[in-house]
């Protein structure tokens, strides 16, 4: 999550700046690089596992990646699906960390072994971030179709004796919050440089699978007491993130100040932000320049304005988030 | 003084946006701010950066010296620059 903070001149006087209209350019590029996924994970916000059947070519990728050089975007993050099953991902990141760019990785960690641990830590990530969502194997497997606590822990054993900035994010379910003390704890004694968590998003399968992931109010709230315990207990020596807002919090915040963010998919659509069904452009069909330009528009089109207030009321509709919308931006 | 590894700037219209990536901050300054932030790349010390914007602004240099070292503090608490001279 992206926070602006305003911070003021020399001489104290409140700046421009902080609106997403005002500036060149996005802050941060959200690409998920592909749709095919080694997991089958019961809250998957992409509804990951297939990979898409018009996804980027090499050559769109390519194009892509220099109008992101060109713009002088200072941050991406890759994720997928499981980016590390695309071929192209350690070019793509070779390519972005040539130029400077600041590279985070969202992965299951499932296919990280020693070697691709050290590829990585040559490349200098800003952080590698692996998706640990449980502290046993019963909890983190019944979340995470096909998956394999050990495989992932290992995974982060082999980042952090590499020197990689790794991260565990944890997402809470109903069957799985009670682990949330232990999972800490283990990331602390593994080395792991930040752990990031925060409220369920009711968004693709987990919005299908509602009333079994959801936790309740009363969970939560020891959740959160847990959280600030723990980031008391490593203040100084591993960072605990957590944001205390839900997907709908998040939308009626976003709707008044939108993120200077965008959200690339597989296919090149660029979504509006992850829980809206609407595509703003196509880097098929537009350049970056012209992509940043309808998105500051598509926050202000009457459609995803309406949309956005009738999913505020009626959460139902975050169902709809990946059946994409095209919005027409003259 | 330098930046932090994972700090990177981009000037704008308004002046420059600052983004600590590594905690996921953005900050933005007006002009001034830029050419603070400018002469910081260049490798300039504090001195340095008080003097010629004193002569810039043809201001006061103990007025500039009070605001720069307040500016840059505040770089440096939020984990923008770091080498600064206690």
């Amino acid at each position: 999550m992206i926070e602006n903070e305003l911070r003021y001149s020399p001489q104290n006087k409140p700046l421009a700046g902080y609106d997403f209209t005002s500036y060149n350019a996005p802050l941060f590029i959200a690409w998920q690089l592909n749709s095919a996924c080694n997991l089958d994970c019961l809250h998957c916000c992409e509804e990951a596992g297939e990979p898409l059947p018009n996804e980027l070519t090499k050559e769109e990728i390519d194009t892509f990646c220099q109008e992101i050089v060109q713009l002088q975007i200072p941050y991406v993050a890759i994720s997928g699906g499981e980016p590390l099953l695309h071929p192209d991902f350690f070019a793509i990141c070779e390519f972005f960390r040539s130029h400077g760019i600041s590279l985070k990785a969202e992965t299951n960690g499932h296919l990280i072994d020693r070697q691709v641990a050290k590829q990585m830590a040559k490349l200098g990530f800003r952080s590698i971030q692996i998706s640990v969502d449980g502290a046993t194997a019963q909890t983190f497997e019944k979340m995470r179709g096909h998956g394999n606590l050990q495989k992932t822990l290992q995974a982060c054993q082999y980042l952090t004796e590499a020197g990689v900035n790794t991260e565990i994010v944890f997402v809470p379910t109903k069957f799985n919050i009670h682990e949330t003390s232990r999972l800490i704890d283990m990331a602390y004694q593994m080395g792991i440089y930040g752990f990031y968590t925060g409220k369920i998003m009711q968004v693709g399968r987990a919005a299908q699978n509602w009333e079994i992931l959801c936790p309740s109010p009363q969970d939560y709230q020891k959740f959160f007491v847990t959280l600030e315990e723990k980031a008391a207990l490593y203040d100084g020596q591993m960072k605990i993130y957590y944001y205390p807002y839900d997907v709908i919090e998040e939308l009626k915040y976003r709707l008044e100040s939108p993120a200077a963010s965008l959200l690339i998919i597989p296919n090149g659509k660029a979504k509006l932000i992850g829980p809206l069904p609407f595509v703003c452009g196509d880097l098929r069909q537009h350049s970056l320049a012209e992509i940043w330009s309808r998105y500051q528009k598509a926050w202000r089109h009457p459609e995803v304005v309406t949309f956005t207030n009738n999913v505020i009321t009626n959460n139902d509709l975050l169902k709809e988030a990946n059946h994409w919308r095209e919005l027409s931006l003259a | 003084m330098e930046f932090e590894k994972n700090v990177k700037i981009r000037r704008e219209k308004f002046g420059t946006v600052i983004f600590q990536t590594l905690c996921e901050k953005v900050f933005v300054t007006n002009q001034t701010g830029s050419a603070i932030l400018q002469m910081i790349e260049e490798e300039k010390d504090l001195d340095n950066i008080v003097a010629e914007l004193a002569q810039n602004f043809e201001s006061d240099f103990e007025i500039v010296a009070k605001d720069v070292t307040e500016f840059i503090m505040e770089l440096k608490e939020n984990q923008i620059i770091r080498g600064v001279a206690e």
